[in-house]
């Protein structure tokens, strides 16, 4: 039997720190990755920041911290810069990164499309913080509804205009990465790794590229359409014209574009969790299959988000059908999840804690999501504090806590070395607490009649809740603050990981860490869906020591 | 040793979530649930609430409940040294009952609410009152069709102009925008209804009890959104025709907005 001998090559642990002519013009995966990382990470702290600010605001009643228009100027930059400029594009990155490495492959499909279409991210950012120094920031909501944004309620500021710009070029760059992944994945692979051996976070990434392709354009064309009213005179949104369209478009978007936040995180939970719990991942084929109920089904309910705007009841009810049939796909994620580690030897290191937090916070955003997709009691919740909730325990509780597992799982595949246990662990509890203190209670505010976006409130019973909302909610810039100091402590000086320190299952843990620019000398076998594990079981592949656990 | 470390906490963060659980039952101003509603449509919005809450309270602790039961049984240092885990690669009879079983229960909540959406969100025209609100920045103006406009400019401290309706009537409200798109919430009567310029929208509300209730737009739409406060006072019939016709002498020689607070 053969023996695939894999050398370590020198001197790519410092990587970072090549000159900056390398940085600009790279065209390698990897280094467009980990900027497209960095870019994700520099910007949830700065949408952290818009949030503190909003929480000083609101923690007692009458405050007078920022005014008002600066402080829709912040609550609709947090939006943005959450949204678009970190979730979005950290995990754009993560798979920049990873995709090419787990299916085998040299690089993207189009490496010179990579680097145009990270560029434009940068570019996207500053034309949206621009609007800052021209007058204030876009001040609607980072929905940006119409007629708010049109020229006769906003002509003070250029602040929407550069918003407007902002999200069409962002649409563009998606557009092009989504286009590249796909081609990647069909194009690109190794032999022997057939669609059916595609490991979950590839299959992910495939579903999530197939919803920003086809949902990115009518994104740009809402924004469009939106500066022809404010630049050139039309009425497609005034208040002489349909303002309820701006919504159709938004939301035909909007909502598929809370699924391009999660499926990766899916995606990479459907990774750490076989790993840790030493099984295979359970139903891997109804694994793929949710994806794709999730892909076609949130095309079909962007409507939900619409449910006061008085259409027709039986529409209503069209849109709140398919929206909780999403439930059923999501819940077979969930089961499947849950049956991959039943009977496991389930070792907790620090991604295993972020996937279990995940899986223990999300469950409580699917819920409430079923209460939202009820049309009657959405009446009552909508644009309330209760949907402010809601959508931190998806897209925090979701897509925050699955990055976070993502970036302890790969940081050593990426650094070559391993991330700070200890920090780690206070890192995950911090969290863990500081976002649940955060959001659990806002449920009730929502519940009592607090409306969101406002910016203050008169009404003294609400004083006690936000006040233990804001505490909690600087526990959460603590625990980020943990994350920043472990990030740079462990890449300088961290443990040194070798290859395969989680005795993964999949191909990116064969090669070095960090992987070379060409990826692997030789690409290995691949004959199921976790080919290491198979080199490992076959003895091709010879494992590094590894301490025995106590 | 750092198991039992883990441990401690989960206990830990186990107590945290009870208290939490505990303070929302009422205590210190937490409500699990809406106010108490005046208006039948908002009775049957808490109703739905509540039958949602069955199945979402029992999936919620199995869940949670199997999540913790793998923490405590299934992890490394519980097993025997040396396991091998099962490996399992699915078991289709078992995936097919977790797809039908979530299926039936959503049919089931759709259905309910769709009902319950039937029942309570038609345009209505059995109304005994047909009153139009038009929403602006930053006030409502409530029209009674009878030449009687009350003007509810906007105050952050509330004190804003009531709405006033009789008690025991059934009465239409139709919503206009005329500027941007403004929400009309008032949680203790019914879920909120939008007002966009350039179509009505409907709602109703029935009070059967005198009494006075609070709201404010929900729909962001400028600077002064967090004015847009709403009061709605509820009179029995003889005192809302004594008020009535304060309104309409006092309203006929100028029915100017400048008689509301600003």
């Amino acid at each position: 039997m053969a023996t695939t001998v894999l050398p370590r090559p020198k001197a790519y642990d410092d990587t970072f720190f090549k000159p900056i002519s390398l940085w600009l013009t790279t065209t390698d995966h990897k280094l467009i990755g980990i900027m497209y990382m960095v870019t994700g990470i520099l910007s949830f702290v700065i949408g952290g920041i818009f949030a503190l600010i909003v929480r000083l605001q609101l923690s007692q009643p009458n405050l007078k911290v920022v005014d008002p228009e600066t402080y829709n100027q912040l609550i609709s930059a947090h939006g943005v810069t959450m949204i678009f400029f970190f979730v979005t594009i950290f995990l754009t990155g993560i798979a920049n990164y990873m995709v090419p490495i787990m299916i085998g492959a040299r690089d993207m499909a189009f490496p010179r499309v990579n680097l145009l279409g990270f560029w434009l991210v940068p570019v996207s950012i500053l034309l949206y913080y621009s609007g800052f120094f021209t007058g204030g920031a876009l001040n609607a909501g980072w929905t940006g509804y119409a007629p708010l944004t049109e020229k006769a309620y906003n002509s003070h500021s250029l602040g929407v205009d550069f918003w407007a710009l902002s999200i069409i070029v962002w649409a563009i760059s998606g557009i092009m990465a989504s286009t590249n992944f796909l081609t990647t994945i069909v194009a690109l692979r190794a032999p022997g790794m057939k669609f059916s051996r595609l490991p979950l976070f590839v299959w992910a990434q495939i579903s999530t590229s197939i919803l920003l392709l086809v949902v990115g354009a009518p994104l740009a064309a809402a924004m469009i359409l939106l500066e022809f009213d404010r630049q050139l005179g039309t009425q497609f949104f005034t208040t002489a014209g349909r303002p309820v369209l701006y919504q159709h478009l938004f939301w035909f978007f909007g909502h598929p574009e809370v699924y391009i936040m999660i499926l990766p995180g899916f995606g990479m939970i459907s990774e750490v969790i076989p790993v840790f719990a030493r099984k295979p991942i359970f139903g891997y084929m109804s694994m793929v299959a949710a994806l794709f109920g999730i892909v076609f089904l949130s095309m079909t309910v962007w409507a939900h988000h619409m449910f006061t705007v008085g259409m027709n009841t039986y529409v209503e009810g069209f849109f709140m059908l398919m929206t909780m049939l999403i439930a059923v796909p999501t819940g077979i994620k969930f089961f499947n999840w849950i049956a991959t580690t039943w009977w496991g030897s389930v070792e907790f290191t620090v991604p295993m804690k972020f996937a279990f937090g995940f899986l223990a916070t999300f469950l409580i955003g699917g819920l409430t999501g079923i209460y939202l997709a009820s049309v009657p009691v959405d009446t009552q919740l909508h644009q309330s504090y209760y949907v402010v909730a809601h959508l931190h325990y998806v897209l925090f509780g979701g897509s925050v806590f699955t990055i976070m597992a993502g970036i302890y799982y790969w940081f050593p595949k990426i650094t070559g070395r391993m991330l700070g246990r200890v920090l780690g662990e206070w890192n995950f509890w911090t969290l863990f607490i500081g976002f649940n203190g955060t959001f659990l209670i806002m449920h009730t505010l929502g519940l009592e009649g607090m409306p969101r976006r406002i910016a203050t409130y008169a009404n003294e019973a609400w004083a006690a809740t936000n006040a233990i909302i804001t505490i909690s909610s600087f526990l959460i810039a603590v625990s980020v603050l943990l994350l920043l100091i472990n990030i740079v402590r462990s890449w300088s000086s961290g443990e040194i990981a070798g290859n395969d320190p989680w005795r993964a299952n999949t191909l990116e843990w064969a090669t070095t860490s960090p992987p070379p620019p060409y990826n692997f000398e030789r690409v290995p076998p691949v004959r199921s869906f976790m080919p290491l594990r198979d080199l490992r079981e076959s003895g091709e592949i010879v494992e590094e020591p590894t301490p025995v656990p106590v | 040793m750092t198991s039992r470390v883990f441990r401690a906490l989960i206990t830990f963060g186990g107590l945290v979530a009870l208290a939490v659980a505990l303070s929302s039952c009422d205590v210190g101003g937490l409500h699990p649930i809406f106010p108490n509603p005046v208006s039948p449509n908002g009775q049957d919005i808490y109703n739905t609430y509540l039958a949602i809450s069955v199945p979402a309270i029992v999936i919620f602790v199995g869940v949670e409940v199997a999540l913790l039961w793998v923490v405590i049984r299934y992890r490394r240092s519980r097993q025997p040294v040396g396991y091998i885990p099962p490996q399992v690669h699915g078991n289709t009879p078992l995936e097919v009952v977790w797809t039908i079983i979530p299926l039936i229960i959503v049919l089931a909540i759709a259905g309910y609410s769709f009902g319950e959406l039937q029942r309570d969100f038609q345009p209505i025209s059995n109304e005994q009152m047909d009153i139009t609100v038009s929403g602006h920045q930053f006030g409502w103006d409530y029209d009674y069709q009878n030449g009687v406009v009350v003007h509810q400019e906007g105050t952050l401290a509330g004190d804003v102009t009531p709405f006033v309706v009789p008690t025991h009537t059934l009465v239409k409200l139709r919503f206009r925008g005329t500027d941007v798109i403004h929400s009309w919430w008032v949680p203790a009567i019914s879920g909120k209804t939008d007002a966009v310029p350039g179509y009505d929208n409907f709602s109703w509300l029935k009070i059967d009890q005198v009494g006075t209730w609070r709201g404010e737009c929900a729909e962001l739409c400028g600077v002064g959104h967090s004015t847009m406060q709403i009061i709605v006072q509820s009179m029995d019939q003889a005192d809302f025709n004594r008020w009535m016709d304060q309104q309409k002498a006092g309203a006929s020689p100028s029915a100017s907005p400048s008689a509301s607070p600003k």
